[in-house]
Parts: structure tokens; sequence; C-alpha cells
């Protein structure tokens, strides 16, 4: 019987293991060749286009504001979240705006080639940009109201013109510059094949699997199944040219298993099965003070990583209640416990209120020098200050006049709910600080966590009136900030938008704040810029429409140095962000990786 | 003969009627929850747009697309006639690819976890059970509270347990996946032998679990057999101790059958917990993700593969027990 069990056990598993076989010809990844990633990819990969939409193909497509992650395909330039820079990829040189801001010169390497030998040209730019805003792709849904055209100039030299309004001035520049480090730029000549074979339907150009893709990155597809994803390094790639890295990335392979959750995850990278993690590990700090593990973060004290976002609690304005008294919103705020939330849910890996002050700005050193502190000093409150709130509320007349503990406006006792997704703990963990604020003032708040699929669908929604107080982050870092977070914080004009991904998501509408957001990509005198952000942040930290509760890396990125070391650390000079060895100029650090040992 | 075809014709209008039922709330039931995947599509695209409108245009293009703009019923039609054609729909979770390509690639995993530690935990009880109450003295009294226990471990905790103390303490197993990480499938002994020890911890932690509750209720159906008056009279008869038990083990195994046949009809959706946590490829975790991302698609072609598995198991059972059990037979004649 046993034999038979045995017999049919491993049957079964070949003919599991044999419907996966591929046609790749290394059948085991030399440990000391390939650098395995984790927390990136969730699923199997659907694709590898650049033009789709739907990439859930983490390692190769995904473009994002904080620096697109240009492993197989390539970006103009790559952001860096460090310093704002954007550092030539495929360009050459910095760009140049002319002096209305409408029209932006940038040249392409001599040296920028594709996977198939020919040129990076000034045409791939256009076609990529004319494509996007045919089927609609996220290049044309995020560029298509900034920009107007791309034209070549020559080969090698192109103008992007930006969209202008009616009285002649650019919509945003800033967006523009966006669309230097975010969109990854494809060959003319495949975009031509992909949209023939599939006879010009855009939904079908945006699902091809682009099997046949050319690429300009270092890396290529190599594998991909249930379990896992690999990309294999392009030995002929045109970066070892010595107008770009002058040598080719050290790992021959990128991996990355796919884990069915946070916790696989963990188990896996603390077994040295994952060198770059990109993953919330609570006190992350035991792994190597008390687990002994050969685990290191960007830095090696408190918060351990770069806060490029702070994860907020928005009033919903929509509740007149908290639309109509200022008091309550701001008493709320100076009320909650931040260093608790902080200590608690995000285990020290954010700085405190203290130590960087509440602000529309990130944390980072370059966002923090644009506005002026001591102008706003008076109004900042760093939390837990009970007495003041109460002293707000009674001033304002918001009181307990009935004695059952708990305020009331117009008769009614004031209460509300606080929301956050169900299972994303360190939020949860914040709305139940923000609870026991409330009851310490009067004013009853309950906790609410429902689904995160139902979280989005009401918080999208403009005319939403079932959340009061619910947790979404702005964005962290990009080349349009801080305008793009300023304007999350505060633009008016989002106020009604259905679907609303864009910000705004409590609908408070603030005249001056409205303006201040049109203004800002309009302005570029630095002094008149500082003083718009200034102004922007004296709006915010007297109105309250919402208060930030803790600060975040927008990535995390901690490595397990059991077989791969030289990782970019705070202070070694080098300048390469803590972004996953893969995200904007992130992707430096491949160049300069070591083998332990 | 009469009887026979009259039985049949009974129990295919029965089967048909519950799979018309079955198929209609496969339909309706996801289709209730109260978010909406399309929007959650959306959010994945739209976040750092800054042109306001254009996440409305794009969340119009998918709802179009996935025809969740129209009436409920049109689209119950439209996927009963999908149906027919063997197409499952595309998923909305892993958008774009089709459902039915997803399911084929992960459902030979669950089966070849499941229906073995099925067999082995079935046959494994069994037999412990029939000697727990043929031996008893001892042999029971160890084996009645430890399959008590086994069996009232949740199988989440059981897993669990079973990864942190074999791969993460002991380091003999690995934590996760398939196959080993560092290795692409191929035709190679090496291959064969990590796929084997990847298959070990959760194929343990299900059989484990299931040991307990098959040892508990053969043993009690056992007790009750071997007290009955024919085992007595076959007894005086002086018939031989080792023919009665097979006359026992027999007449006791008939109720653990139906179970059998429950658990193989239900495999697809059970090994969830195992291979979740051991990051095991299989319909489980598709299907927890499903759920978890309101993909509706994704959800019905699931759920329908277990109405038809168990629909079509216990049609065969109701067959199959009317020609080995007299008893059932004669009951459903009448």
């Amino acid at each position: 019987m046993k034999k038979l069990i045995a017999l049919v056990l491993s049957s079964a598993m070949v003919l599991t293991g044999a419907l996966s076989v591929s046609a790749a010809e290394v059948t085991e990844l030399p440990r000391e060749e390939t650098l395995y990633f984790g927390g990136q990819q969730w699923g199997t990969v659907n694709s590898y286009n650049p033009i789709g939409t739907n990439q859930n193909n983490a390692m190769a497509t995904t473009a994002q504001l904080l620096g697109s992650r240009t492993l197989m395909f390539e970006t103009l330039y790559m952001y860096n979240f460090l310093d704002g820079s954007l550092t030539p990829l495929l360009a050459d040189g910095d760009y140049s705006w002319n002096d209305d801001l409408t029209e932006l010169t940038i040249k392409l390497k001599d040296a920028a080639k594709w996977s198939d030998g020919t040129d990076v040209t000034s045409q791939d730019v256009i076609r990529t940009f004319d494509i996007g805003v045919e089927i609609g792709n996220n290049t044309g849904t995020g560029y298509g109201a900034y920009i107007d055209s791309i034209e070549a100039v020559d080969d090698k030299t192109f103008v992007i013109k930006a969209a202008v309004t009616e009285d002649g001035n650019p919509v945003n520049p800033l967006k523009v510059n966006d669309f230097l480090g975010g969109v990854f730029i494809a060959q003319a000549a495949w975009i031509d094949a992909v949209v023939e074979r599939n006879g010009g339907d855009a939904t079908a150009i945006l699902n091809d699997a682009a099997e046949d893709v050319v690429w300009s990155g270092p890396y290529t597809k190599y594998f991909d199944d249930d379990q896992k994803v690999v990309l294999v390094r392009d030995d002929n790639y045109w970066g070892q040219d010595a107008s770009m890295w002058g040598k080719l990335p050290v790992p021959k392979y990128i991996a990355h298993a796919i884990y069915a959750d946070n916790a696989a995850t963990e188990v896996a990278f603390k077994a040295g099965e994952i060198d770059v993690d990109q993953q919330f590990l609570p006190n992350i700090q035991n792994t190597w003070l008390e687990e002994g593990l050969p685990i290191s973060t960007y830095m090696e004290e408190a918060p351990y990583g770069v806060c490029l976002t702070m994860p907020t609690a928005w009033y919903n304005m929509n509740n007149p209640i908290l639309a109509e008294n200022t008091a309550l919103r701001k008493a709320i705020a100076i009320a909650v416990d931040y260093d608790t939330i902080i200590a608690n849910a995000m285990t020290n890996q954010s700085p405190s209120f203290a130590d960087v002050p509440r602000s529309l700005m990130n944390p980072t050193e370059g966002e923090q020098a644009l506005y002026d502190h001591d102008a706003v000093a008076d109004l900042q409150f760093a939390g837990n200050d009970i007495d003041g709130a109460n002293a707000l509320l009674d001033e304002a007349g918001i009181l307990d006049s009935d004695g059952d503990g708990w305020r009331e406006i117009d008769g009614n006792k004031i209460s509300l709910n606080a929301v956050c997704p169900n299972g994303w703990t360190d939020w949860m963990a914040a709305m139940e600080v923000v609870a026991a604020a409330g009851k310490n003032i009067g004013v009853e708040i309950t906790t609410l966590f429902p689904e995160w699929d139902t979280v989005q669908t009401v918080f999208t929604n403009p005319n939403q009136t079932e959340y009061d107080i619910f947790m979404w982050s702005p964005d962290g870092a990009g080349p349009s900030m801080p305008w793009g977070r300023i304007r999350q914080f505060l633009d008016g004009d989002l106020v009604g938008i259905e679907n609303n991904w864009t910000g705004n998501w409590g609908q408070y509408s603030n005249e001056r704040a409205t303006e201040i957001v049109q203004q800002i990509p309009l302005t570029s005198d630095p002094e008149e810029l500082k003083a718009l952000y200034t102004e922007a942040i004296q709006i915010y930290l007297t109105e309250v429409p919402s208060f930030s509760l803790m600060y975040r890396p927008a990535v995390f990125h901690a490595v397990n140095e059991s077989v791969w070391t030289n990782f970019p650390e705070d202070g070694d000079g080098r300048n390469i962000p803590p972004a996953d060895c893969t995200d904007g100029y992130g992707i430096a650090a491949l160049y300069d990786l070591e083998l332990v040992g | 003969m009469k009887g026979y075809r009259k039985y049949f014709g009974k129990k295919i209008i029965w089967f048909l009627i519950t799979l018309v039922v079955a198929v209609l709330l496969n339909f309706i039931l996801p289709r209730l929850m109260p978010n909406d995947p399309v929007a959650a599509i959306t959010g994945k695209m739209a976040q750092g747009l800054t042109d306001a409108s254009a996440a409305q245009r794009i969340y119009e293009k998918y709802q179009e697309e996935f025809g969740t703009n129209k009436p409920i019923i049109q689209q119950f039609f439209i996927f009963v006639k999908n149906l027919f054609h063997g197409d499952l729909g595309t998923s909305f979770s892993q958008y774009p690819r089709k459902v039915s390509d997803i399911i084929s690639s992960s459902i030979l995993w669950t089966i070849a976890l499941q229906f073995p530690a099925i067999i082995v935990g079935w046959l494994l009880g069994n037999l412990l059970g029939a000697l727990a109450a043929y031996i008893r003295k001892g042999f029971d009294k160890v084996l009645l509270p430890v399959s008590l226990f086994l069996s009232n471990i949740p199988a989440f905790g059981m897993a669990v347990m079973l990864l942190v103390l074999f791969a993460v303490k002991l380091k003999i197993a690995p934590t996760s996946g398939g196959y080993n990480f560092d290795m692409i499938p191929n035709f190679s002994w090496r291959f064969v032998k990590s796929v084997i020890s990847h298959y070990q911890l959760p194929f343990w932690s299900i059989v484990l679990v299931s040991i307990g509750g098959q040892a508990v209720g053969m043993r009690s159906m056992s007790i009750y057999e071997l007290n009955a008056d024919y085992v007595k009279y076959a007894r005086f008869l002086g018939i031989k101790d080792r023919k009665i038990v097979g006359y026992v083990f027999r007449n006791a195994m008939l109720p653990q059958i139906t179970g059998l046949a429950m658990s193989i009809g239900t495999m697809v959706g059970g090994a969830l917990v195992a291979e979740i946590i051991f990051s095991y490829p299989g319909l489980g975790s598709t299907m927890f993700s499903a759920i978890s991302g309101g993909d509706y698609p994704l959800i019905s072609a699931t759920t329908l593969i277990i109405t038809l598995m168990v629909l079509v198991i216990s049609f065969l059972l109701d067959i199959i027990y009317g020609f080995i059990d007299p008893r059932v037979k004669a009951a459903q004649f009448d």
C-alpha cells in the first residue's frame, strides 16, 4: 500500500511539475549570481507590455512617480527621492525649458539602443506618447492633459510642447517633469507591430501579452510561472557604454518568488531566500539586535528608512458638524497621541512630530527647506494636548450640557466614526488611538474597519456620508512634489469629482488654498515659491481639514546580507536612494553590489 | 429493472434542479458583496493621476468591458451563455487573465496535494479507529485522546505549528512554495526531489488534522458494530475472530465512505489554509485572493467547480449505494 501511495504521489508531482516546465536553459539559479526580491510581486505575471495597463508585472513594468523600475524598460531620467534630482538615463544631459515654460528640449544619448540593436530615437518617444493618448493607457490618461505634443528636432533631439491654457500659460509644467522620470519609452517599430496585430483595437493593445517586446534596459524576461518570475541580464545592454554606467549590473538574474502574504515573505527574508525586501517589518531592529540575522536597513538607527509620505486622517466635510466646526477638527487633532501611534503602529520607523513638525511637506531635507518654519511655529501641535483640546472646545461653546460625559452640538451628542481598511494593522492601531483621543475630550469616536474594497469604493465617492474620519496617504515623492501633495490636501477644484483618486478626499474647499495650488506650478522664483508654500501650510494648520498621523516610507527597503553586500546606506556618499535597488536612481545600487566573502 | 429506471430518473431530475439553483446562487451571491471591484481596478490604475477626470474615464472603460453597467439579469444570461461555450470570463483581480487560464494553472497543484492527503488521512484514520475499537485496553486509552486532540486543532494552527517547528526552528523542511526558490521547473531528479520535499509540510498538515476525525468516527462505529447481535451470534457459532472483524469493518465502513466522498467533492476549496500558509500554489489561495478582491468571475468559477464536484460525487454515491447496500436500495425503491 505504501509503495502504491508513494508511486501515486511522485507521479502526480512529476506531472504537475512537468506542466509548468519552460524553455529556460538554466534549471537552478546560481545563488551567487541571483538577487532575490520580496514584497513586490503578488500574483502570476500577466504581461511584459510597456504600453499596456493592468500591469501586475512588478519587476518589469512598474512605472511610478517615485521613480519607475527600469530593469527592463527605461525612462528618460531617473528620479532620486533623496534630493529630488533627475539623472539622465536614455536622455543625454539636462533638459532645458524655454522661458515661458511651454517647451522642453531633450537630447537622447547616442549610445542608447534597443535590444534589437537599433538606436533609441526621438520617434520612439513621440510614438510612446501618441499611442498612450490614442489607447488611453496610463501615459495617455496621466499626461494627455499636460502635454500637447512631442516633436522631433532630429533623430536624437525632441521638444515636449506643454499643453497651454487659453491665456497661453502652460497647464502644468511640473507634470511634464513627472513624464521624464515616470514614463517607459517603448520602441516605435514594436508599437506599430502591436497595433497592427490587434487591428488597432485599444483594449486588445492594452492587454497584449507582448511576448515579442523590444526592450532597452539591462534585464529581460527569463522565466515566469505561478511561483516566481525571473529576469536575466542582457549582456549586450547599451548602458555599459562609458556615457552611462560604464559596466553591467552585477547580478545576472533578478528573481522574485510569489509568496502568499507578508508573513510568508518575512519567513523567507529571514531565512536568506530574499535579499531585498519591500515590506513593513515591525521592530525590524530586532532582526539584527536580537535574532542576530545579517539584516540591515538604510539607516542603522530609527527611523531606519527614508520617510516620504504621511498617512493622514481626513475629515469628511460632507458631515456638517465637521465642516462647520473648525474648533472640533483642531481639538481632535491636537488631542491625538502621535508618539503612541509612532511607537506602536510604526514601531518608531517614523520621525516624531516634534522632530519634523507637521506641514504639507514630507520629512526629507529637500522638502523641509522649502517653507518658513518660524512663520508657522505658533500653529504647530505635537499631540496629546488634552487640556488644550478641551479648552478649545469649551471656548467654541461645544460643551457637555447634559452631563453624560459627551459633548453636544445643537443639543445632539457628537458621535463620529474613524475608518480604515481591515487587516491594515498599523493603520487600525492608529485609528484606535484617534478614538481614544476622542474619549479624552468628550467626543465619541468609534472605529470601523470594513474590507479594503469597500473602503475605497466609499471614500472615492464625493458625496459619501458614511465615513467621518478616514485614513489615506497622500503621494510621497516625485518630480512634481510637493505641489502634487499640497493639491491632494487643499485643492478645492477636486470637490465633487466622481471616482476621485486624485486628492482632497475630505471635500475641503478654501478659495485661497485652491488659488495657491494653481499658482505653484507656474512659479519658478524660489522666494515666491517659499511664500506660497508657507501660506498653504498656514491655511492647513489653521483650518485642519485633515491631520497626518505618522510619517512613513513610500517603499520599505531592508536587505539580508548573507549573499550580497554593499547596498546603499545613509552617509555612504553615493546618494543612491533606498529604493529597493530598482526604482528611479535606486537602480544604481545594482552596479555596486558585491558578494559577501 | 423498471424500479431502477424510475430511481435513476428521479435522481437525475433532482440533480439538474440542484445544478440550476447552484449556478444561480454562484452567480448572485458574490455580486451581493458591498464593494465595487471595477472601482478597485480603477484605483490601481488611477493612483498618482493628477488629471481628475481621467479616473472617471478609466472607470467607465472597465465598466463597459466587464459589462457591470448592464442590468444584473442581463449579466446573468451572458454568464450562462458563456458557460455553455466553456468561457468562464475574465478575472477582475488578475485582469486581463482568463479565469479558465488561472484555474487550469492552479488546479493540478491542489488535486495533487489534496487527493493523496485525503486518501492517506482517511486510510490511516479508519485503520487506527478500527484497531482502537478492536484492541481497546491501553491502545484505545492513548489513541482516543490523541485523536480528539488532533481533530480539534484548527487546520491553520497545525500548519503554523509544522512550519515553525520543521522549517523555521529545525530547518529540515522548506518554508514555502511548491519547489525550491532557486529552481526553474525541469525534468530532473533534483527538481522532483525538491517538489517532494516542499510537498511534505502542507501534506502532513492536512493528513494529521483529518486522521483524528476519521479515527474517532470509525472507532465509535466499530464499537457499535462489535456489540451488534450478529457478532454475538457469530461468536456463538464459533466463527473465527478474524472473519468477524472483516464483517464488522465492512459494516462500519459505510458511513465512512460517504465522508470520504464528500471530502473528495469539496477538496478544491479545502486546501486553502495549507496553501496560504506554505505559499503553496493552488486553487485555495486563488480563491482566497478572489474573495478578498471581489473577483466575481473567479469566485463564481471556483465555487461552480466545487458545486459540480459535490453534486457529481453525491449523485454517484446514491447510485452506488443503490447497488451495494440492499437496505438503501429497498428503502429508495419503495
